[in-house]
């Protein structure tokens, strides 16, 4: 364990450098960190805090207070079924229980094999293919049972997103 | 050799259009151009706005707009289009009324429609390339901007008239002006693109498509307050425009266009660009400032405003995309330009992300104050798949719902803010008739209870309270007071909250318990889900949507077992006749069937049927009848409400005659639909079961007096005495020989009455009844049956099965037309009628039909039906009250008349309806008149044993509907023998395995 945060520890200390003196930059920060890391491990706060000397708490407060930041590692996929007004009229919740059924998990949960974290989006703006998901990067439109059934029917086998 | 030299192609890459692989598309095109050697180029640009027919190619210079692009189309648009000058026809967008292939962009009524004013790049333009943004005049309105003083900027776009875009509508010169007035050196000018509305894309499709033209409007805007930092504050959840973002900012720079000394004025203007990491309440402006300063975006008390005091305690200037792209407009085309598009007091254009139910879902542009009316139903194409409109809802969580009779508000900053709504971002999702407009209340509930910030407690805790009572009624569980508790709630939150997110949070709340107060009661006193979306009081769609709630999944699984008696006896449970709503029910349960988003609906219907035909009685060995009450209840009508509350009150012990005028019992079941869908002995043996609990049948007794019913000892009176006058078509030489009534024609047919109809027959109308005239004519003999309905064959309120029949049997549609008079020529026929078209929505969702003047026509006829509506005989004379179309008026939850100890039900108080909302009348009659005789009206009857669930696999996707066999056309001329032939078991058994089980769902 401690190699992993000593690994942490030399990636933030890289990853900090180009904010040396910037205002405002904490929220740029936990971007930068998830980004690299994936999620926001405990580690990875405590550099921050150093870095920006401020205390840890203050950092947890804006990390829990926005949507993007994840306190723990997802899997090798993140699906986010999108939850927008124009997908829920068009049938969106229906989508999230296929999914959820598929794979196993509820919303915020991450398939024990690891291979896939299921979350869901406010909108991510592709309102006129609506119901949407997005899987890792790639968006998904027109969402219908059949769609899910073909890109989760076999979730439990692999990593066919990876 | 075609004049190919010229085509450019642009391929849209924004993130719609890209998730359906349109940068393949690219690579595909080039490829077949390379290997061609054609001189075409291929371009890509951003977002046009009609992400729903993506991936959408464009062609110039002849502006040809391809849709749904693949990859492997690559192949035809160059060697056809391209090469030969043939344009694709297949990949043209269809018109979605008429289904015309429409090739010019121009001409795509979608675009056509708009005025594109800060759209107008998007689609045209590389998003990627200064220059393409140089060429179409991008960084104009700076130029001249630069060499006008700051105060001289100000009045231009106070000219202008432009308020903020973003939800409020401030003036933007007044921001503008109060921070160049606020004391101090460092000023920040901030571009608000959280976009953060789930259902709003505007921004988004901006950023992407034209991301000079916004960072335009926001240098001219920093210019003129004089501020020389600036921030981007762009949504993390749209990656694509902040890639795009971030390199039209290098490229401006790089220009002159940003940086220091900006086109040599000496100002200089730096921008930074910010990711927004996903709070809906950073929209407002406090909490976006917190935000940018690293803190939990939390808004606060203002004054003091961002113009003395905002980022870093600095002077701060904040505004809209869209604001700042219609500044950068202003200052390029001039403040007059912008002034004449628009209303008094909203200047320039609105846009809106058109979504839901709606024909085309896109972005679109018009000017302030265009009538919703237009946006839905010309430039949105309508509602889809024949369903009626039910609201469409603006402004997101801040806004409101609309209904029908509100489609003709004009969009602008004030008119919508009056009905309860606003323009906010500039959402628009449109609901149908499967739509539930609580769930949907709850909805945004949810999501603003989810982001509210926490900081105000009305918002905090009322959200949180509001959200309890909405779930609860949507779960079955409201109580009532529910609605008075939520509109108390909502008025707290509004007036008690810090920011825009508290104090509009609750319109959705407001606007849906005003104009959908109905959908809410139906949830609260009924625990019913009328567009059955409400999962928790839904157990099976088909069920739920039943009128009689009849056990549809189960009955389905016993016939699947081979359980015929079984099947039966579950339908038993909740209605006396079985074999004739399996024979002529309207099924509205399988048009809420969840099969139909597999394949096609199960034919429910015709399941109830089989069972009917092939089980026995064995049902009876588990009905029992109360014993005796000693009181005697009077039942005026023998049709399905009347034989219904009948069969129930004698169940519970009571002593009931039923009177009916007609000669026979059945009432419209007898009269009213044809021997051929119905025969004689179905409708005789389920009667029978009726009378043999005891039930005197007086029939040829016409009631006139209730008084006298009362005089006889009958302690209570049920009234069901149906819709039985024709309604008059109301044009001149109607009354005469050879115009007949529907009503009276079917009744008189049913008895058997010879008829001299002639040759031609026209029937005017388009319900079932119309239908059944038309066929029934067929079979008297008529030749050429003809049926003249106002609207579409769309439109038409009749089933779909039975319009086919019609068809086959050799009679004719004649839609959008309407008879004008009858004309009577010296012993010769005629109906003079006039041409229809489709004008916008009524009320109810249906297109409204409309005369077109001067197109009047007359047919030669032998005789006319009027098939346009019943209405029931006035009843007044019973001492109860009447109102509009002789419908008795009944106290909805206990059928009570104004009368103490008349009830009334059925057609006379719903107007026409159909067989099985007539026995779901007949229940609740039942229950209400035995409450009123001192019992517990309890009906609910136990015929079948506990279900046994036998797991079965599920037919898989694909697997078509079973059709009836039914008997050849040829031989049904003259002939009333049954039609429909009923499934074979093996059909019934397929069907079966259809099913979905949704009963069985976790």
């Amino acid at each position: 364990m401690a190699s992993a945060t000593d690994s942490i520890k030399e990636q933030m200390k890289e990853l900090l450098i180009p904010y040396k003196g910037e205002r405002g930059a904490l929220i740029p920060i936990l971007q930068k960190t998830q980004e690299k890391l994936g999620y926001l491990p405990e580690e990875a706060v405590e550099e921050i805090a150093k870095f920006l000397h401020i205390s840890r708490n203050q950092i947890f407060g804006v990390m829990t207070f926005y949507a993007q930041f994840r306190l723990h590692p997802t899997g090798k996929n993140v699906v986010r079924v999108c939850r927008g007004t124009a997908c829920h009229v068009k049938g969106g919740h229906r989508i999230l229980l296929e999914v959820e059924k598929r794979l196993g998990v509820k919303e915020g949960q991450t398939t024990p094999d690891l291979n896939y974290t299921l979350e869901t989006v406010a909108c991510i703006g592709a309102c006129a293919l609506a119901p949407t998901m997005v899987i890792n990067e790639e968006t998904h439109g027109e969402m219908t049972m059949k769609k899910v059934e073909e890109l989760f029917g076999d979730a439990s086998k692999g990593d066919h997103h990876a | 050799m075609p004049e190919n030299s010229r085509h450019t192609v642009l391929i849209c890459q924004g993130t719609g259009c890209t998730s359906a692989k349109s940068p393949q598309i690219q690579v595909s095109l080039e490829a077949e151009i390379r290997a061609l050697g054609l001189p075409a180029q291929v371009k890509f640009t951003g977002c046009h706005g009609f992400c729903q027919r993506g991936p959408i190619a464009i062609v110039e210079p002849e502006g040809v707009f391809y849709t749904h692009v693949k990859p492997e189309d690559a192949r035809d648009i160059a060697r056809s289009h391209l090469k030969e000058g043939k344009v694709v026809e297949r990949l043209l967008y269809p018109d979605p009324q008429t289904g015309e292939r429409i090739p010019h962009y121009k001409d795509v009524i979608f675009y056509k429609e708009q005025n594109r004013v800060v759209l107008k790049n998007c689609g045209h333009i590389n998003p990627e390339s200064l220059d393409d943004a140089l060429e179409v005049g991008v960084y104009s309105g700076l130029k001249k901007a630069l060499q006008m003083s700051p105060e001289q900027v100000i009045e231009e776009v106070k000219k202008s008239g432009l308020r903020g875009r973003g939800g409020a509508g401030f003036p933007t010169w007044q921001k503008w002006s109060f921070c160049r007035a606020a004391p101090g050196q460092n000023k920040y000018m901030i571009v608000n693109a959280d976009e953060g509305d789930p259902g709003a894309f505007m921004d988004r499709s901006i950023l992407e498509a034209d991301p000079h033209s916004c960072i335009e409007g926001m240098t001219v805007g920093a210019y003129a307050i004089g501020a020389n930092h600036g921030y981007m504050y762009v949504r993390a959840e749209y990656p694509l425009a902040i890639v795009r973002v971030r390199k039209a900012l290098a490229q401006a720079e790089e220009r002159g266009f940003l940086g220091d000394n900006i086109l040599g004025s000496g100002f200089s203007f730096h921008v930074q660009l910010k990711e927004g990491a996903g709070a809906f309440v950073c929209g407002e402006e406090t909490a976006l400032i917190a935000s940018i300063e690293g803190l939990r975006g939390m808004p606060r008390p203002r004054p003091p405003f961002p113009a003395n005091s905002g980022v870093w305690a600095s002077p701060s200037n904040i505004n809209n995309v869209k604001t700042l792209t219609s500044a950068a407009r202003i200052l390029s085309m001039g403040a007059d330009w912008f002034a004449g598009i628009g209303t008094a007091d909203s200047k320039g254009t609105v846009i809106f992300s058109l979504t839901g139910k709606v024909a085309n879902c896109g972005l679109v542009e018009v000017p302030m104050g265009t009538p919703l009316r237009k946006i839905i139903y010309e430039i949105g194409g309508g509602i889809p798949n024949q369903k009626r409109f039910k609201a469409v809802q603006t402004g997101g969580p801040s806004g409101g719902c609309l209904p029908a009779s509100m489609l003709d508000t004009p969009v602008d900053f004030g008119t919508l803010a009056q009905v309860g709504s606003i323009l906010g971002s500039g959402g628009m999702v449109v609901a149908d008739e499967d739509t539930c407009i609580v769930d949907l209340a709850r909805f945004f509930l949810t999501f603003t209870q989810a982001e509210s910030c926490g900081k105000c407690i009305p918002c905090r805790v009322g959200t949180r309270q509001m959200l309890n009572l909405m779930t609860r009624i949507t779960q079955g569980e409201g109580q009532r007071g529910d609605v008075e508790k939520l509109i108390s709630l909502a008025n707290t939150v509004r007036s008690g909250s810090l920011c825009g997110l508290g104090q509009t949070c609750p319109n959705p709340i407001l606007t849906t318990t005003r104009y959908f107060l109905d959908e809410y009661k139906a949830h609260i006193e009924k625990k019913k889900c009328p567009a059955v979306v409400c999962r928790d009081i839904i157990i099976a769609p088909c069920r739920h949507t039943c009128p009689a709630q009849i056990n549809v999944p189960r009955y389905i699984r016993e016939i699947q077992k081979g359980d015929y008696d079984t099947a039966l006896a579950v339908i038993r449970e909740r209605v006396p006749f079985p074999a004739i709503l399996g024979y002529v029910c309207f099924h509205p349960c399988e048009a809420k069937c969840r099969r139909k988003d597999v394949d096609e609906p199960i034919a429910i219907c015709s399941l109830k049927r089989f069972a009917a035909d092939h089980a026995t009685d064995k049902w009876k060995d588990r009905a029992a009848m109360k014993p005796p009450t000693g009181k005697r209840v009077a039942v005026v009508g023998a049709g399905p409400a009347g034989l219904t509350a009948a069969y129930y009150l004698a169940r519970l012990g009571h002593k009931v005659t039923v009177l009916e005028a007609l000669p026979q019992a059945g009432g419209m079941m007898r009269v009213g639909i044809p021997r051929y869908r119905l025969p004689a002995e179905v409708l005789d043996k389920e009667i029978g079961e009726i009378t043999a609990l005891g039930v005197e049948l007086k029939t040829n007794t016409r009631v006139q007096s209730a008084d006298k019913l009362f005089a006889e000892g009958y302690a209570a009176v049920y009234l069901a005495t149906g819709a039985h006058l024709g309604t008059k078509m109301r044009v001149k030489g109607e009354d005469g020989p050879g115009v007949l009534d529907c009503v009276t024609f079917l009744r008189e047919a049913s008895s058997g009455q010879k008829f001299n109809l002639g040759i031609r027959v026209v029937v005017v109308g388009g319900g079932n009844s119309a239908i059944d005239a038309a066929r029934t004519a067929l079979r008297l003999g008529a030749k050429e049956v003809t049926i003249v309905y106002r609207r579409t064959r769309k439109e038409m309120p009749a089933t779909h099965e039975e319009i086919e029949e019609a068809l086959h049997e050799g009679a004719k549609l004649e839609v959008l037309a309407n008879p004008t008079q009858v004309i009577r020529d010296s012993g010769h026929l005629k109906l003079e009628c006039v041409r229809m078209r489709l004008g916008a929505p009524d009320d109810s969702g249906r297109p409204r039909p409309e005369p077109m003047p001067g197109s009047e026509y007359v047919m030669e006829v032998d005789s006319v039906i009027a098939a346009i509506g019943q209405m029931p005989e006035d009843l007044a004379e019973m001492g109860i009250k009447v109102g509009r179309g002789n419908q008795v008026e009944v106290n909805e939850d206990t059928m009570a008349t104004s009368r103490p100890g008349v009830f009334a039900g059925g057609d006379v108080v719903l107007g026409p309806s159909s067989v099985i909302e007539s026995i779901a009348q007949g229940r609740e009659a039942a229950m209400a008149v035995d409450r009123y005789l001192g019992g517990k009206g309890d009906i609910a009857e136990t015929f079948a044993l506990p279900e046994e669930i036998v797991p079965a696999e599920v037919a898989e996707g694909g697997a078509a509907r079973a059709r009836m066999p039914a008997m050849p056309p040829a031989q049904r001329q003259g002939s009333f023998s049954l039609v429909d032939l009923g499934f074979t078991a093996e059909q019934a058994l397929a069907e079966c395995r259809r099913c979905l089980r949704c009963d069985l769902e976790e």
